[in-house]
Order: C-alpha cells, then sequence, then structure tokens
C-alpha cells in the first residue's frame, strides 16, 4: 500500500507567551513538505525566530504541537533529523574549527571516524582547511558565519533550518552558500529558510508564508503571492501583506 | 537512538575544557592548596604540634583537599554553564538528541574530573611532602564521590540561574569559602568554646571536612555515617534540583 511521507514540519496551534506576557505566536498552523524549499518572511518581531526555536526544542511551547518527519519533535530522533543555523553567531569559544564540528557531530551520534571523515568534508566545502585549528573567537566574522552552517550540516540533517544565514555575509559567500544550499536541496534535504532578502527568497524557494504578529498571514509560491495581492515582485507583496 | 554517544561526546567536551585551560582550572588550584599546606602546616606545626595524636601538618590535609576540590567542582560547573549560556552556544547541546539527564551527567563530568585531578595531584604531593596516610581508601572514595556530585550540581545550578559572573563569584566566595573555613579545616571543633562548637555543627561543610578526614585519618570529629548522611542528604536533593532544570527547560529554554 503506498504511504504517503509525513511533511517535514507540521505545526498544529502553536503558542508562544513568553515569561514576560509577549504572545509572540499564536495558533499557528503550518505544514511544510518533505523535500521542499520553504521560506518564511516578517518583519522583525514576527515570531519567525520563535517558531524556529520551538521546533528544535531552544524554548518551552505554551501550547500546540510541533511534529518533525511525523515525530514530537522533542523525541530524539526527531533532534537529530534537524539541522540549525541560528541568526546569531553561537559558537564554543573554547573549541577549534575541527573540534566544533566533530563534538557537534558527537552530540547528534556520530562515531569518531564518522565525525571526523564528515568535519574533513564540511572543513574542504566551507573552505575551512587553513583555520581547521584555529578557536572560533580568532575567526573573521566570514569564517564564523561558514562554521556556523558547517555546523548545522555536519551530522547530514534531512530538515536545515536557516535563520537569517546571509545577514552581514559579502556576496561571494552567499552564492556559494546558496550553490551548496540547492545542491543539498537536490539531494532531497527539505529547507527552511527566514531571510530579510526578498530577491533570495524569490529566487531560491518553492513556497513562501509570510507572517506578522506571531500570525500567518499568506502561503504560496513566489507567483502565486504576486498574483494574490496584484503585485509585480516579491517586495511589493511584502509591503502590501504588512501592511494590510 | 538512545542519546549514549551525545552524553559521551558532552561529557569529553567538559573535560577537553579543563585540559585545555590546565594553568587556570588545575595547576592554580594545586598551587594555592599547596601554599596552604606549607605555609600552614609546616610553618605553624613547629607551635601546634598535634591535633590529637595526629601530627598539624598532616591534620590540615584532607580539609585543604576538600575545599580545593569542592571549589573546583563548583566553579567550574558555574562557569562552564553560564559562559554557555551567555554566549548561546549552550543551544547546540540543548537541540542535540540526549536525555535531559544525559545533559545533566554529562555537565557533572567535567566537574568531577577538574575536582579529581586537583585532588589526586595534592593526595600525591601530601604523602610525598607531609607523608599523609590514606586510613579509609573506602570511606574516602564515598565521601569525595558525594562532595562532587554535591558541588558540581550546585554549580551547574548555579550556571543555569546566575545573570551575571559576579552571581557565580558571590556563593563561591561569600557562601562555600567561609563555610569551608569555619568547618574544622584548620582545627578541630572539639577545641572550640560554646556556641562556636554546637554551630559548627550546622555548617555541612563541617561533615564534609570530617568525612574525607575520616577516609584519610581514621578519625574525625563526629561519626563517618552522619558525615555521609549528611552530605548525601545534600547532594541528592542538588542534583535532582539541576536535573529538574534541564528536565523543565526553566532559566536554560525562554
Amino acid at each position: 500500500m503506498y504511504r504517503e511521507d509525513p511533511p517535514a514540519l507540521e505545526l498544529r496551534g502553536l503558542t508562544k507567551r513568553y515569561d514576560d506576557g509577549t504572545l509572540a505566536l499564536e495558533g499557528f498552523d503550518l505544514e511544510i513538505p518533505a523535500g521542499s524549499f520553504f521560506g518564511l518572511l516578517g518583519p522583525n518581531g514576527a515570531g519567525k525566530t520563535t517558531l524556529i526555536s520551538a521546533v528544535c526544542n531552544l524554548i518551552r511551547v505554551t501550547e500546540g504541537d510541533v511534529l518533525v518527519f511525523g515525530e514530537p519533535a522533542a523525541s530524539l530522533p526527531a533532534r537529530s533529523w534537524i539541522g540549525l543555523a541560528e541568526q546569531d553567531i553561537n559558537l564554543d569559544r573554547f573549541l577549534t574549527v575541527r573540534e566544533t564540528l566533530v563534538y557537534h557531530g558527537g552530540y547528534f551520534g556520530m562515531t569518531r571516524e564518522e565525525a571526523d571523515a564528515r568535519a574533513g568534508e564540511m572543513i574542504d566545502v566551507f573552505d575551512l582547511s587553513a583555520k581547521r585549528d584555529t578557536r572560533a573567537p580568532r575567526l573573521s566574522g566570514g569564517q564564523r558565519r561558514r562554521l556556523l552552517l558547517a555546523r548545522a550540516l555536519m551530522h547530514r540533517p534531512r530538515l536545515v533550518i536557516l535563520d537569517e544565514p546571509t545577514a552581514s555575509v559579502d556576496f561571494e559567500l552567499r552564492m556559494e552558500l546558496w550553490r551548496y544550499i540547492r545542491r543539498l536541496h537536490a539531494e532531497g534535504t527539505t529547507i527552511l529558510l527566514t531571510t530579510h532578502y526578498l530577491e533570495e527568497a524569490e529566487q531560491l524557494c518553492e513556497e513562501i508564508a509570510l507572517i506578522r504578529g506571531g500570525r500567518l498571514i499568506a502561503r504560496d509560491s513566489s507567483d502565486g503571492l504576486r498574483a494574490h495581492y496584484g503585485a509585480d515582485s516579491l517586495a511589493d507583496v511584502y509591503v502590501k501583506a504588512m501592511a494590510g | 537512538m538512545t542519546g549514549a554517544t551525545g552524553l559521551l561526546w558532552l561529557s569529553k567536551r567538559e573535560t577537553l575544557r579543563v585540559s585545555k585551560l590546565w594553568t587556570q582550572t588545575i595547576l592554580a588550584s594545586v598551587v594555592s592548596s599547596l601554599l596552604f599546606i606549607l605555609v600552614f602546616g609546616l610553618s605553624l606545626g613547629g607551635t601546634i604540634k598535634q591535633v590529637g595524636d595526629v601530627d598539624y601538618e598532616v591534620f590540615i590535609v584532607p580539609g585543604l583537599i576538600t575545599m580545593a576540590m569542592v571549589q573546583a567542582a563548583y566553579a567550574n560547573n558555574s562557569a562552564s554553564i553560564f559562559q554557555a549560556r551567555f554566549d548561546r552556544y549552550i543551544h547546540d547541546v540543548l537541540s542535540a538528541p540526549m536525555h535531559p539527564w544525559q545533559m545533566t551527567l554529562g555537565y557533572l563530568v567535567g566537574g568531577v574530573f577538574r575536582a579529581v585531578a586537583i585532588g589526586g595531584s595534592l593526595l600525591v604531593l601530601s604523602v610525598l611532602l607531609v607523608g599523609a596516610p590514606v586510613e579509609r581508601p573506602f570511606a574516602l572514595a564515598a565521601a569525595v564521590a558525594l562532595a562532587l556530585v554535591l558541588f558540581s550540581s550546585l554549580g551547574t545550578v548555579v550556571g543555569i540561574y546566575a545573570e551575571t559572573w559576579d552571581h557565580t563569584t558571590f556563593i563561591s566566595n561569600i557562601v562555600i569559602l567561609p563555610l569551608a573555613f569555619v568547618g574544622g579545616v584548620f582545627y578541630s571543633v572539639d577545641v572550640l568554646p560554646s556556641p562556636w562548637h554546637e554551630l559548627s555543627h550546622v555548617n555541612p561543610i563541617f561533615y564534609l571536612v570530617n568525612a574525607v578526614r575520616f577516609g584519610f585519618l581514621g578519625e574525625a570529629d563526629v561519626s563517618v555515617w552522619l558525615s555521609l548522611g549528611v552530605t548525601a542528604a545534600l547532594a541528592v536533593p542538588a542534583y535532582l534540583w539541576a536535573q529538574y532544570l534541564f528536565t523543565t527547560g526553566r532559566r536554560l529554554k525562554a
């Protein structure tokens, strides 16, 4: 009997109220199909990072369910399927580039041999060979960003979450990064991207969700969104959606 | 997927941090404790010949080793976890496929490793310099194990609650160090007049020092069972508190 793959990500009635009373997400429903390249757009404070943090077990969810490939996000298998590159650089200051990757692989269940081999691969892909024995605080901003992305991909996650990965990144690195992410996506990895670069989302994402004030306000392909809002570009869509 | 590999690597990461910073994490503590043994023991030993039937320089060794170990266990975990929270690289651990108990245990290992490295070094030096004996090794091992669970867990809890570096050092300087000094490290509380003698018995570190002293010397101010019991009665809730914080995510997750 044919059985459809569960969605890569399924949020049901997700609500998050922070301890100071801020309601960041309210009854949020979202389904991201496995294998898709999905964009999440919204202004600062819209709830994008809160949503990502809920998926990655980094906040306490107030209400609702988060499923990753059909498994509760808090379960160990679900966690092992997610790779997260956060918006802010958060690298272990005591570890070198190679150790950062190897230890991350270890946390995510890789054996020493697997982690060593994969770390070498990631170091080559992200052009960090010359800095492999350098500690994170001694890296340049671009090198730290590369390492952050390499770490997110280290354990071969099925769902890669990139929270504004190209913020303050030079053009060359952006191009390299997107080339690699496109290749990953072509191999079947699901990508969830948040970005403030609308042209980036338009070029990369098969589907885009617009969120504002913790609520989903629209979701479609970029063509679909343009048609729905009667706009010429995604930037126009964004302006109209956020004003409405 | 059991999280066992993650636990192993988190433990390795915590011990790696101690090893990389060994001059700060191990050497500094060994040198300062050694100075206490030399200055207090060998210089005052000329004035205070014996406490009971034990030479003074030998009498102070168990208390000084205890003090160094518990401070190191506390400082290690409070600093390691606070730094990880402050720089937010603790997210790499919190999002990893590990059970909360594995995270608690993984962090505990760092404090235990550092304290054992210091205690082991001081033990060897004490045997060589002042001929300190180890009369009851099993009692010593039990006392050290409970002490390290207690203070590593306390370090974890404070590292999770702390808002600034000052908070982590406050507990060490204002609570642990004074209690250790008045806990019979340098003297037997039997020589204290009332009410100081009685007050010493409400100091939890007094029991810990006595449990370790029993392990070294085979004698102490109070029963070793009472000392181990009091230490265990504090170690278990401290560990459970740390475990509770990892399980619920309180203070670790917004």
